[in-house]
Parts: structure tokens; sequence; C-alpha cells
């Protein structure tokens, strides 16, 4: 049984990897050709060459007319949003915003957490059971809880992919594709961002209902965090989700919400919202995006590689003992009726995916 | 040169095996045929057969709790892959063109938008499902799952080059069709087409017998 | 000599007809049919799928007749079949299966996926994977005619002792009677109440019928275990003794499986049209009912349902006529909240009562049963068929419900005769 539970979940991983890599593989592998063609036109010049600095004659004018130092709203006989300004200098605002500050700072940020994840894991290694597996299983989430999850997670990917081409493909993918390349790349992730954005708001909305219960925090959580959730060493008392998780919950019903406005006003933007409310909402948008990707970056640490026997609560859905009695022992005791002092489960049978014995598999919709 | 050949030879190759497979599937299950019911019915198998072509799309009442997201992924997925099949815009030109010589209404830009977003949102759940449910887990096959990808690729591919400005990115997508197209007939994919005969044939059993399937 | 697996592939190959092809073709791998199975939802073991029970059918139907199956063969890259694709099946399928056939019902793209699972016995029982207790049933029922092993010289002695006891009349070897009423072992040895039943209702109703001393086995081994050759031999010998006793219909008594056989199945397997009519019991005393002569009197009160048995109501098209019996007389019937067409097997059917290795996997899946009548709380169950009677009387026992008394339909419509 053993076994075959093992051999089950080598040939998901190995299905789901195929999938992932054949994917990759077809969406990068028609860039190569422009690749080719911008390194070929331009060896080592494959850069965008910026504008000599020159003096503008009527810039004095110019700089009058614009209301460099405030925003002019004239009146108009037209009718519509912004009709009154100008010269709209909001979006300037925001460009200045996103190539002086966002995309250097929220590279730092980014690139940050995970050199902090990596020197984190080159110290403490993988977070083994104590004990070992003990081959007791816990049923931990639902079959919908699951499926919620990677769908959310999955769609999240696609979105924090194409968005940071959108972000960072100026100084990154223009040297390597060229300008045309880039155009091409630009325009497909665009397309695929703007599409995918309302699923995400759909896997967030079916996140907060299925997991709310037992996300809300209490003074133990206090406890938590004031021992370093035994990141550093040490055991800390939890329920079913640590106080680590239920930050994690919250950070994205937040920052997911906020994507998710942001992206509707951006995307809908032909509803007539005026130009200061599309900035703001790139700029929400931009920060809550990079946020949530750096923290992503640690939540997936520790959901896979970081603690041995978690990833199981999103494949299997069920988790061992020892992995409970480690870092849930509340929610251990709470499941099993039994303190988490005492040693070994009267023996259940290996591999099943008994909780308290349910009469039906756990597998309904 | 590539999309040359994705707009010429591979185009005619990938329509050949598409229609000639697909026809060739249904006459070789149909040829075989099955041997003459000698029992004396109590109902009548043609309506029992029609009948079960119908029902068949609605699950049963007593299951219906148990198979709620397959049923739901199912119908967006397929639903929504008909309409953006049949009812985009880039479509209808294109069949206009190459294959019927006649065009119909198009959805509206925004019709376009949320019915690939209901495709997209079934595919991806009826595959994560898929996945994770022991049972999938256990019967589902290769052909199962390159089915699945291919189709999203297709639908992906479509995605990207939704602004129209791309050569490119139109010839990718024309060229996953063509891919999807060449795999069709040789995949479980085929139950597009055979679920009737197969529906028909256990309704007819069953008509026979007085219970409606 | 050939091999196990060659004489299990060869018959597999000679199963694929049009409905096997376009079943297999259409087949997504959905698993909407284990959300219909009792083996799988109660079991929890998705290896009791029931498209996955038909698997070494579907691989030899892949190799066979598949461009994808023939290119991956002939390239070596497909694994070749071996002997375990056949005997690891053998518990999925004779264990794990009653064929209720109520997958066949939920299948989206309308597989029959117990026809299906029929024809996969057919190539394990060639191989010779059958399980022992079905195994020797066949044998005895080939050598005695009965899988009880039941002799002629045993069934006259039981019918004399019945006579004497209940005072009634039943006719043996009667030539040019209306009815021939075949039996079940079971019938004879457990419940002979159906059988004076019978003769009490056949009596005031003004029926002739008969039962043959020569052949009088209803059930069919060779159907239960999927070996055509052995269902053949038994019909050979009911068409026989009805032939010879010229009688008009057979009657297929309180048995599932018997009925789809000599109904549905028997001039198929046979290859040729039954000389005779055939009704499931109850469709006789229904249409004495109906004709007025069959009157019952008085009422049973108390609260009662009824299990429908697989091969009667879903593979039988029985559904109506034994509410329509009952409610002459039954004041208090309720009815299980998934019954009908898309019922709860017994858990006994298809041969799994014959198989004592399967009794622990039978009694864990009667739960499903024992939460039904427990939502119902009632104090009859009837039924009409011998095999879902013993499995309900033994699951009843086993679950501590011995509040609940089993009754035949039948022997309950006897006891209101006028």
């Amino acid at each position: 049984m053993a076994a075959e539970s093992r051999h089950k979940k080598n040939r998901v991983r190995a299905i789901v990897l195929f999938c992932v890599f054949s994917l990759l593989f077809i969406l990068t592998v028609p860039l190569i050709p422009y690749a080719i063609d911008a390194y070929a036109v331009n060896p080592g010049q494959a850069r965008v060459e910026p504008l000599a600095a020159l003096e503008h004659p009527a810039i004095n004018l110019w700089n009058d007319v614009r209301q460099r130092d405030g925003r002019a709203q004239g009146l108009t006989q037209v009718q519509g949003v912004d009709a009154g300004v100008l010269i709209n200098k909001a979006g300037e605002d925001w460009r200045q915003f996103r190539m002086g500050q966002l995309a250097p700072y929220g590279a730092w940020f980014m690139g940050g957490i995970l050199g902090a994840i990596v020197l984190y894991y080159m110290v403490r290694g993988t977070q083994r059971m104590p004990g070992g597996r003990t081959g007791v299983r816990l049923q931990r989430t639902s079959l919908n809880q699951r499926v919620a999850h990677w769908f959310t997670a999955g769609v999240f990917w696609l979105l924090a992919v194409t968005g940071l081409i959108l972000l960072y493909g100026r100084f990154v993918l223009i040297p390597v594709l060229g300008s045309e390349g880039f155009a091409v790349t630009a325009s497909a992730s665009k397309e695929m961002h703007n599409l995918f954005g309302p699923l995400f708001i759909l896997g967030v909305l079916s996140m907060f209902v299925l997991f709310i219960r037992g996300n809300g925090y209490n003074l133990g959580d206090l406890k938590w965090f004031a021992k370093g959730g035994g990141m550093f060493g040490g055991h800390v008392n939890a329920g079913k989700f640590n106080a680590g998780e239920k930050t994690w919950f919250w950070l994205v019903m937040i920052f997911g919400t906020a994507l998710s406005a942001s992206g509707l006003i951006l995307v809908l933007a032909g509803l007539g919202f005026g130009r200061e409310v599309l900035s703001l909402s790139h700029v929400v948008h931009g920060i809550s995006a990079l946020l949530l990707i750096s923290v992503s970056f640690g939540h997936i640490y520790l959901g896979t590689i970081g603690v041995e026997g978690t990833l199981d609560s999103m494949t299997d859905g069920s988790v061992d003992a020892a992995w409970a009695k480690a870092h849930h022992d509340e929610w251990y005791s709470e499941m099993t009726g039994e303190t988490s002092d005492v040693q070994g489960v009267a023996g259940e049978e290996h591999g099943d995916t008994a909780g308290a014995g349910m009469a039906r598999p756990d597998t309904a919709g | 040169m590539f999309e040359q050949l994705v707009d010429g030879i591979f185009w005619d190759i990938a329509l050949v095996i598409f229609f000639v497979g697909i026809l060739w599937r249904i006459i070789d299950v149909i040829r075989r045929g099955t041997r003459v019911d000698l029992s004396a019915p109590r109902g009548s198998g043609m309506p029992g057969a029609m009948m079960a072509n119908i029902r068949g799309f609605f699950p049963r009442r007593e299951i219906a709790p148990r198979v709620r997201m397959k049923v739901i992924g199912g119908y967006m997925f397929h639903i929504g892959l008909l309409a953006l099949l049949f009812f985009a815009a880039p479509h209808i030109k294109f069949i206009d063109e190459y294959i019927t010589g006649f065009s119909w209404t198009a959805m509206p830009y925004w019709g376009f938008v949320i019915t690939a977003q209901i495709a997209f949102a079934g595919l991806i759940l009826l595959w994560i499902h898929r996945l994770l449910h022991p049972v999938t887990q256990l019967i589902s096959r290769r052909d199962d799952h390159i089915g699945a990808v291919l189709v999203f690729l297709v639908m992906l591919t479509g995605c990207m080059a939704l602004a129209e400005i791309s050569t490119e990115l139109r010839v990718f997508h024309r060229f996953t069709v063509e891919l999807l197209m060449i795999y069709f007939p040789f995949s479980a994919l085929m139950h597009a087409f055979l679920f009737i005969p197969s529906r028909a044939y256990s309704g007819a059993t069953f008509g026979r017998r007085g219970v409606n399937l | 000599m050939s091999t196990p697996l060659e004489r299990g592939v060869e018959t597999l190959k000679a199963q694929i007809d049009a409905r096997v092809e376009s079943y297999f073709s259409s087949c997504t791998g959905c698993g909407v049919c284990a959300e219909a199975c009792l083996f799988y939802l109660e079991s929890g073991d998705p290896r009791y799928t029931p498209i996955y029970k038909t698997e070494p059918l579907r691989k030899v139907w892949k190799n066979e007749h598949t461009v994808m199956g023939k290119l991956a063969s002939g390239l070596g890259m497909s694994r070749p079949m071996t002997e375990a694709d056949l005997s690891d099946w053998e518990e999925l399928v004779y264990d794990g299966c009653s064929m209720c056939s109520r997958c066949s019902m939920v299948c989206p793209v309308g597989i029959d996926i117990a026809y299906l699972i029929r024809k996969t016995k057919e190539g394990l029982a060639a191989a010779g994977f059958v399980p022992e207790g079905l195994q020797t049933a066949g044998e005895r029922a080939l050598e005695f005619g009965s899988p009880m092993g039941l002799t002629e010289k045993s069934l006259r002695n039981a019918i004399s002792a019945l006579e004497k006891e209940e005072g009634v009349s039943i006719p043996i070897d009667v030539e040019g009677a209306e009815y021939l009423c075949m039996l079940s072992s079971a019938e004879v040895v457990m419940y002979s109440e159906y059988i004076s039943a019978l003769a009490r209702i056949f009596e005031a109703a003004g029926v002739t019928w008969t039962i043959s001393s020569k052949y009088f086995e209803a059930t069919n081994t060779g159907v239960q275990k999927g070996d055509s050759r052995l269902a053949r031999q038994l019909l050979e010998r009911v068409v026989d003794v009805a032939t010879e006793l010229k009688v008009k219909t057979l009657i297929s008594p309180e048995c599932g499986h018997a009925y789809t056989t000599f109904r549905w199945d028997g001039p198929n397997i046979l290859g040729r049209e039954f000389p005779f009519k055939v009704v499931h019991i109850l469709e006789l005393l229904d249409q004495l009912r109906a004709e007025g002569k069959l009157k019952t009197t008085g009422s049973f009160d108390e609260r009662l349902t009824y299990h429908d048995p697989c091969n009667i109501c879903r593979r039988g098209g029985v559904l109506a006529q034994p509410r329509q019996l009952l409610n002459q007389f039954a004041t208090n019937f309720v009815e299980m909240d998934e019954h009908g067409d898309m019922n709860w097997c017994c858990g006994g059917g298809g041969g799994v009562s014959s198989n004592e290795r399967a009794e622990p996997l039978r009694l864990k899946v009667f739960n499903i049963k024992k939460r039904q009548l427990e939502a119902l709380n009632v104090s009859t169950l009837v039924t009409a068929c011998s095999n879902c009677r013993t499995m309900l009387e033994e699951g009843l026992e086993h679950y501590d419900m011995e509040n609940v008394e089993v009754i035949g339909l039948t022997e309950l419509i006897a006891d209101h005769l006028e």
C-alpha cells in the first residue's frame, strides 16, 4: 500500500512536471528566432538608446501650461472625465514612480526575500519530522479546498509571470529579444494577464469561503510570533493553522482584493475612470503584486522543501501524525483526542485516508 | 518560412487527417456491428436510444451532489469552448474564408472575453480535479492529459494573439490548432462524436427492457 | 496447450463488438461511475471504480483496435500484457462487483459498464481466474443441475414435505400446463414458503402450472462466472424441459439474475428465440391482479419498505409491479430514498454471494443498505429475490438490526389472499 501510494504520487508529480515544462517549452521556443535576430543585428548593443538631453526652446511656456506645480482643471463644454484638463501629468507621475521606485525597489525586495530564503535553507536545511514518519495519516484538507488552492495558485503564477514581463521586460527582455520580439511578448502577456485576471478573483473568493474557518487570529498567535514560529529552533504550539499561515491567508485576502479591484479598474478603463484613478490603481496593483509574489516565495518554500511533509496536505489531503504533532499540536490533539505528549497512535491502516471514521471517501465534488 | 508551412501544407495535412480520421473512427465502430437482440422487447429501442442521448446531458439526482464540480466545470468548459469556436469574430472570419464561404453574427468583444474566461476556468478546474481525485488519479491515462494540455495550449495561444497585432502569434495559434487536429482522431477526444452511438446503444438496450437510461 | 494468459486474451479479443469499441473510445476517465458504485463508496478504494474493473478488456481493445495502441506495441513502446493483468483483476471483478449496473445509469457518455464487466469476466473465466466458491458452484450446477448440489430426489422430498405441512398441492411434470415454474435452490432449501405461496395463489387464480423434476434450477452460474459455454449448457436444459412439457410461459422465480438470464440474455446466449414466453413471478402476479384473478384481503399495517433486486428492476424493467401489488394491502409502505431504477444493491449479486472470500467486503458495503433502513425505521423489509433475501438477513444480523424482518413478496401476498 505504501509502495502504491508513493508510486501514485510520483506519477502525479511526473504528469504535472511534464505539463508545466511542455507549456514553458512551447511558449519560449518560438521566441528563439527573435533572440537570435536581436543578437545578430546588434551584437552586444541590443539596448534602447537613451534620448540625448536637449533644451527645448519653449520649455518655460510648456512648464506653465502643464502646471507642473499642481493640477489645473479648466472649464469646458466637452463632457467626459478629465475633459477639463489640458495636459494631464498624472500619467507621467505614475511613470516616474514605476521606473524610479516601483521597479527597482520591487526587484530589490523580491531578490532580498529570495536571498533570505536561500540563506535560511543553507543554514537550517529541510525541517524534518521529529521521529520520522509514523505512517498514521490525519485528514487535513478536503478535495474542494485542494482544487481551489491549486486553481488560485496556478492562475496567480500565470498572472505573476505575465505581470513581471510587463514590468521588467523593458530591462530584462529587450536586450535579449530586441524591441520587436519584446513587442510580441508584451502583447501576448498583456492579453493573457487581462484574461486571467478575473479568474484570480474567482480563486480568491473561493479560498476565502473554503479556508476562513480556522484562520481567525487568537492570543496564542502572539506567542507563536514571539517564538519566531519555531523557525529558529524550539517548539511552538499551534492550532489547525499557525499564525504564519493565518497571516499569509489575510495578506492574500487583503492584497488579493486590492489586486482584483485595481485590476478591474485598469482593465475596464473604458468605463470612464479618470487618469488619476487609473494611476492610483496602477500603484496599488504594482505594490500588491510585488508584495504577494515575494511572500509567496516563502509560502512555496515552506510548503515544499522547507518543511518535510507539508506538501502532502495539498496533494494527498492528509498529513502524517508526526508532522501534525510537531507543527500543529493543538490541532493534532483535537483530531485524535490525545495530548501531543503521548507517543504512537493505536494501529490504523497505513496509507488510508482514514480520519475520524468517515463513512464515505472525502472526494465528493 | 514557418508561417508559410503553417498556413499552407500543415493546414492541408491537419484538415485531411482530422476529417478522414474522425469519419474512419465512427465507421470503424459502427461497421463492427452488434448481434440482433433475440429477446422479446418490452419497449422500443429507438426512443430509448434518442432519450438516452438527451437525458445523458443531465446528471442523475441521486449522484448529482457528488459530481457537482465535474458537471459544472465540464459544462463551463464545453459550452465556453463551443461558443468561442463558432461565435468569436476571428474564427467566423476564418471559417468563412477557408471552409464554409458564409458567415454569421459574432459575439461582442466583451462576450468573447467572458466566454473565454469561463472556458479556461472550467478546463483548469477539471484538470486540477483530475489530478487530485483518487479515482481519476488511477484511471486517467497519458491520452487524457495530453488532450487537456493540447486544448489548453490552443486556447492560451489564442488568448495571446487576441490583440491581432502580430502575425507570429496568429501563426503560433494556428500551429497548435493543427497539432490538436492531428491528435484528435486517435485520442479520447473522439468522445465528442462517439458519445452519441454509445448513449444510443445503451439507451436502446435499456429501453427494450422498459428502463429509462 | 495454451497458457492462461493466451486463453484469456483470445477470449477477450472475441468479446469486442461495436458496443465495446464505442464505449472504450468514448471514455474520458472522468470517474463519475465511481460515485455510483457501492463498492467504491463504502470502501474508499479507487480500484473498485467500475471502469477500472474493465482494464483487462480495455488493454486488449487498445492493443488490437487502436492506431496508437498498435503503433505503441509495434514499436515496443508499450508494456505487453502479462498474466498479472488478468489475475490481479479477479478480486476486483468477482469480489468487488455485483453487476448491479448502477454505473451504467450514470455514465455521462452512456457506457454500459456492467456490459463491459460481463465481457471482462469471460476472459478471466477462460484464463481460470475465478473465485473458488463460484468455480465449485458452477461444477455442481453442471453435474447436479443445482449449484447447491440438490438432486431430483432431494427436490421431490422437499416438495412432498411441503405439501404435507402446508396442505397444498404442487404439480410436478404436468404436460400442457400454462406455466412452468423455475426455482432457485435457495428457495427449495431455505425459502420454501415461496413455493407453497405459489400453490395457494395459483389455485385461487385458477392457473395451471408445474415444476419440472428433470431440471428445476433457475440460477445460472455460467452467467455469474462469465462462462458463456456453461451458461449455454445450463440454459439448454431449461429450454429442453420447457419444450418437453409444452408450456406457454416460463416463470422466473424470486431470483435476480435468473430473470435477466431467461428474459433478456437467454435467447442471445443460445442464439435463438425461445418457443415460450418468459415472465417474472411479480409480472404474472400483477397481471392476475389487474385481471381480477388475484384478490387480497386485510391489511398489513407494519411499517415496511421494498428492496428492489437490481436484476429485476434496473436490469429487468420490473419496477411498478411490486409496488402495485404491495399497495393492495400494505397501509404503511415507505420507499427508501434511493429506490427503483437507482436502488442500492444488497451487495451479493453477480456471484458475490457464492464467493466466501468476498464476505468481509460484502458486509462492509452493506452499510449503505443499513443507513437506508435506519433512516426509514421500518420493521419489515420486503424483497423479491432469494439471494437478496439471504444477503439482507446476513447483513442485518451482522449489524444487530434483528428488529427488521425480511420477507418475500410472493409469500406476503399469499398471506393476504382472499
